[in-house]
């Protein structure tokens, strides 16, 4: 069990070409479980690997327990990597999988087996031991790569995308288990996943990342409504953030050039807006609430409904957007009908359409999503 | 592990190995493109500094019929080449496509021709040839040039032909394409790389091919491959006729890999690559 | 008017069943989505209709018209693939344009024009005409074969999975914009899924295939909230559906289900008294959604412990563990937070249980009471 710190780390291939990973500042406390969250290409997986010591760092430093690693071999770092492929050696049997890095150190025979006794045990894979990979499924080789990553007794646990191979229902199953799991060992773990989700669920803590940067490290639910950027606030979420352009006009409204879509700004939108003559607008599908038609307000028609069971979704067209509602499974619209949006002004994001950041006043409240 | 001094003494010692190799490699080219410039005066009294001549060229071409061999050669090898393509295409489309019995052994029985060195079934196929008639005989060489030359091709074709999904196929049918005008007018088009780099291979094997013309052809078909071994003759060993014989031989492939290297590499590699 | 007609539709590879006995009839213009999970034997369905592969068994007929036997090219169905099958070679225009240079479709070059800027229109691809198709985005090529697919004017058009290989964000938007643009699509349409919200947002009605046979068609509301078998609910909700043991008792005049081995009954609707009279054990289906953690105590409510606690951003999921060890979902607000390991109560929302033969595991009963009337957590 130990601290992480990632200390401007950097990694960049080659000389003249885009960094992978652009100066990541991280603290990660001891027991904490944290995810490394973004999509393809952004950086996490190479984070990873930097940390476990199968890639080289161009700059920075990674300490672990308070020592630099930096040019320490990986099977000395004290970190136990579940690799996203599962990388189970296919002629030996599960239980010969799970002792083979301890046998590489010369564990005591005994030790060995208590320890392979144990971890099965926990993570459920006893009947699984006598049996080679290729006759296991997937949630089972998942079960036993976590396993092997744990048996070594690692200050520090990494997953590689652990859930990414499984279907729906075993993804759903297994993101519990490793979460009880965390739960019951409080080791420290960094899980690296594109999937939401996943980062939401699971962690203590996210780091959100996009072209190598780190885009806002904290817990999910703040990150969740109180996203820094326009990049975080439309990738957590699902159904994902409506966030789309407006400019002021002459009537202190923010509209979309060419469609009915005209709202009214408060004083504290005004403020945050200042000299700007285009903003990105962002409303979670929950914050916009859809009425009967009436005569003043935010008219539209609705474009598209979706009936999914237990959810139902409104879609109101205003030129390229689609603006998405989630609404009460009871209320009966059609495509065709005319409706008025509301909106809680705490619910409304607004975005630099330049930097991305989100707006905040100047009493430092934001506005949160 | 990634200090800069490391790094660089590494690099130049890399660069100065992989120059050694480079001229260990390229030294006969280079011995014999000397040795074709050498007048035999010279040839055993110096070694890189002569006064070079174009006498061994001149005594190629006109003491002998060169030109006429290098001209078969040529037919043999562009006919050679021509019907592996007729005949392996389709193969290598059947083998990437379909479904039977036996197929990965037919596939390996094609690709072990390569396997038998020609001296071992020389013999035998001289007979049959004798009996059929086939020796001394363009069409005679040209059959048995397939050894050389289709098995390579069809190994090449095949992985192409695999790397193209068969959804686009379907989707070419279902947009009201026939069978045979999805072939044309969007496969073939998709493996031409691999075709370009493929027929070059072939014809480079060709080209190179000794032991089959040497027994199995003649007068009339002698290629430019063996004719240069009547240099060798018994009284005087000509090296530099040799020599610029082989320069003139080689220098068609050369030259054709040239022009053609970047197909060459993207259709060698981008079949064998799963993208 | 192109109506379709599948009957008894089987295809077996070597000992492996494909598909066996797959029927249903398509009214013209009506949207079916086949809906199953990886291996159901969905694609092979697709491939069976369009001609690519021919089956052991059944036929196919289109506006009434029988078209076994006849080549794809001559079927006038226009496909979308789930690894797009765009000509490489080509740019989007041309690839738009293909189909309709064909022998069988050929259209004079003017309209070929008309139609290619039309619906690159549509699908909001007009500005790439001239890309090669290398150059484009995941999503810009899935558009570009959609618009191939559309310009077309086919018979029936059939998807397979044409959102599975977009990031999540866009998988949301294109489905919306589907939906938004089923008028444009102007016919019989048959759109393959493993996604359940794809199958009950855009069709009409959902085929439920599984193992190659069909389980169920029905409308997406039947579909969900009225399951022929235990194993159709499951496929549809995230997370899954809770099935459970239950045991009916009666209470006076009243019959309840006793679930979770607690002596808390479930008041059984009165109309199910009928169609549950001979069952004495049955499987008991609540959703998530259907569940409620309640405050405080209660003496009809169940108990559990909180095994773990995921919160997602609007809602969070809760699995429970309850008395009798099973280990059930809950789907909470995403404000509340719930520690491991505590002590919980809840209750289920009445009216939302769903009954299945605990042997045949077939639907047996769900309460009429309307949808609309039904609480949600």
């Amino acid at each position: 069990m130990a601290e992480l710190t990632l200390k401007k780390i950097v990694k960049q291939y080659n000389p003249g070409q885009p960094k992978a990973v652009d100066k990541l500042n991280l603290e990660i406390r001891d027991g904490e479980f944290i995810a490394l969250l973004g999509p393809s290409g952004c950086g996490k997986s190479t984070t990873l690997r930097m940390v476990a010591g199968l890639e080289s760092v161009t700059d920075g430093e990674i300490i672990i327990g308070g020592k630099v690693v930096n040019h320490v071999h990986p099977k000395d770092r004290g970190v136990g990597l579940a690799f996203e492929n599962y990388a189970l050696y296919p002629p030996l049997k599960i239980r010969d999988n799970l002792a083979f890095n301890l046998k590489a150190r010369r564990t005591k025979e005994s030790d060995i087996h208590k320890r392979v006794a144990e971890i099965s045990k926990y993570l459920h894979i006893e009947d699984l031991l006598d049996l080679k990979p290729a006759a296991l499924s997937s949630g089972q080789k998942q079960r036993v790569n976590i396993a092997r990553a744990l048996i070594r007794r690692p200050a520090v646990l990494l997953l590689d995308e652990p859930l990414s191979h499984l279907d729906a229902a075993l993804r759903v199953q297994m993101r519990t288990e490793i979460k009880r799991l965390h739960a019951e060992q409080c080791l420290t773990t960094v899980i690296v996943t594109h999937d939401q989700l996943e980062a939401m669920a699971l962690t203590d803590r996210i780091a959100v990342l996009n072209d190598g940067k780190l885009q806002q490290f904290d817990t999910p639910l703040t990150v969740f409504n109180h996203p820094a950027n326009e990049f975080v606030a439309g990738f957590l979420g699902e159904p994902p953030m409506n966030i789309f352009t407006v400019e002021p006009d002459n009537n202190r409204r923010l509209v979309i050039p060419g469609t009915e879509f005209a709202l009214p700004m408060t004083s504290n939108i005004e403020q945050l807006l200042g000299k700007r003559s285009k903003i990105k607008l962002g409303i979670r599908p929950w914050g916009v609430r859809v009425n009967q038609s009436s005569s003043n307000g935010l008219l539209g028609t609705v474009s598209v409904i979706e009936d999914l069971g237990d959810e139902t979704r409104a879609g109101v067209r205003y030129g390229e957007l689609l603006l998405i509602s989630s609404i009460p499974t009871t209320d009966r619209y059609k495509p065709g009908s005319r409706v008025q949006l509301t909106f809680n002004d705490e619910d409304l994001n607004l975005f630099d359409i330049e930097t991305g950041a989100r707006l905040q006043s100047n009493n430092g409240s934001s506005a949160p999503a | 592990m990634d200090r800069k001094v490391t790094s660089l003494f590494g690099y130049v010692s890399k660069s100065v190995l992989l120059a050694f190799y480079a001229l260990f490699a390229l030294f006969p080219l280079i011995w014999m493109l000397i040795l074709s410039f050498k007048p035999d005066s010279q040839m055993f009294t110096t070694t890189f500094f002569f006064d070079p001549t174009l006498d061994n060229f001149r005594a190629v071409f006109s003491q002998s019929d060169f030109l006429r061999n290098l001209l078969n050669n040529l037919i043999i090898s562009s006919l050679a080449v021509v019907v592996s393509l007729a005949v392996g295409v389709p193969a290598a489309y059947a083998l990437a496509r379909f479904q039977f019995k036996g197929r990965e052994d037919i596939a390996f029985t094609f690709l072990s021709f390569r396997f038998a060195p020609e001296i071992l079934v020389i013999i035998p196929l001289y007979l049959i040839y004798q009996r059929l008639g086939l020796i001394d005989n363009y069409f005679g060489l040209i059959w048995v040039y397939q050894l050389i030359s289709l098995p390579l091709l069809i190994w090449i074709l095949r992985g192409f032909f695999e790397d193209i999904s068969p959804d686009i196929e379907s989707a070419a049918q279902l947009d009201g394409y026939s069978w045979w005008q999805v072939f044309f007018k969007v496969l073939l088009p998709l493996v031409r790389p691999g075709l370009v780099a493929a027929a070059l291979l072939c014809f480079i094997f060709c080209w190179n091919a000794f032991t089959f013309t040497l027994q199995l052809g003649g007068n009339s078909t002698q290629t430019s491959t063996v004719s240069m071994t009547r240099f060798l003759a018994s009284d005087t060993v000509h090296y530099g006729w040799v020599a610029a014989a082989a320069l003139v031989s080689a220098l068609p492939e050369v030259i054709l890999a040239l022009l053609i290297q970047k197909h060459l590499v993207r259709g060698l590699s981008f079949g064998a690559v799963k993208g | 008017m192109a109506s379709v007609e599948i009957e008894g539709l089987t295809k077996w590879y070597g000992k492996r069943r494909g598909v066996e006995n797959i029927s249903f009839n398509l009214a013209d213009k009506e949207f079916l989505t086949v809906f199953g999970p990886a291996g159901a034997g969905k694609t092979t369905t697709l491939n069976l209709i369009a001609g690519i592969v021919t089956p052991n068994q059944g036929s196919v007929k289109i506006a009434g018209r029988n078209i076994d036997g006849l080549e794809p090219a001559e079927r006038n169905i226009a496909m979308v693939f789930e690894s797009y099958a765009l000509y490489p070679q080509l740019t989007v225009f041309e690839n738009m344009a293909f189909p309709l240079r064909s022998p069988k479709y050929k259209q004079p070059e003017k309209k070929v024009k008309e139609r290619v800027v039309h619906y690159a229109k549509v699908m909001k691809i007009d500005h790439l005409l001239d890309r090669q198709i290398q150059a484009l985005s995941n999503g810009q090529r899935q558009r570009t074969a959609l618009g191939r697919a559309l310009v077309r004017q086919p018979d029936v058009f059939l998807f397979d999975e044409p959102l599975s290989h977009l990031d999540a964000k866009l998988r949301h938007s294109m489905r919306a914009e589907l939906k938004e643009m089923r008028s444009q699509l102007g016919t019989t349409t048959i759109y393959v899924t493993h996604d359940y919200l794809e199958a009950m947002s855009l069709g009409d009605r959902v085929a439920v295939i599984n193992e190659g046979r069909i389980h169920h068609i029905g409308t997406p509301k039947e579909v969900y909230f009225r399951p022929t078998t235990m194993e159709v609910a499951r496929l549809f909700g995230d997370p899954e559906i809770n099935l459970v043991m239950g045991q009916l008792k009666a209470k006076g005049l009243q019959l309840v289900v006793q679930i979770l081995g607690e002596n808390v009954g479930i008041e059984v609707p009165p109309d199910a008294a009928e169609p549950l009279r001979t069952a004495n054990k049955v499987y008991v289906g609540f959703r998530p959604a259907n569940v409620n953690v309640i405050e405080g105590n209660s003496k009809t409510a169940f108990h559990g412990v909180v095994y773990s606690f995921e919160p997602l951003g609007t809602k969070s999921v809760l699995t429970v563990d309850a008395a009798d060890g099973t280990r059930i979902r809950a789907l909470i607000d995403g404000r509340r937070t719930i520690q491991i390991d505590r002590r919980i109560q809840f209750t289920i929302t009445p009216h939302s249980l769903m009954f299945f033969d605990a042997d045949t595991h077939r639907f047996l009963f769900r309460s009429k009471v309307p949808i609309e009337e039904v609480a949600n957590g």
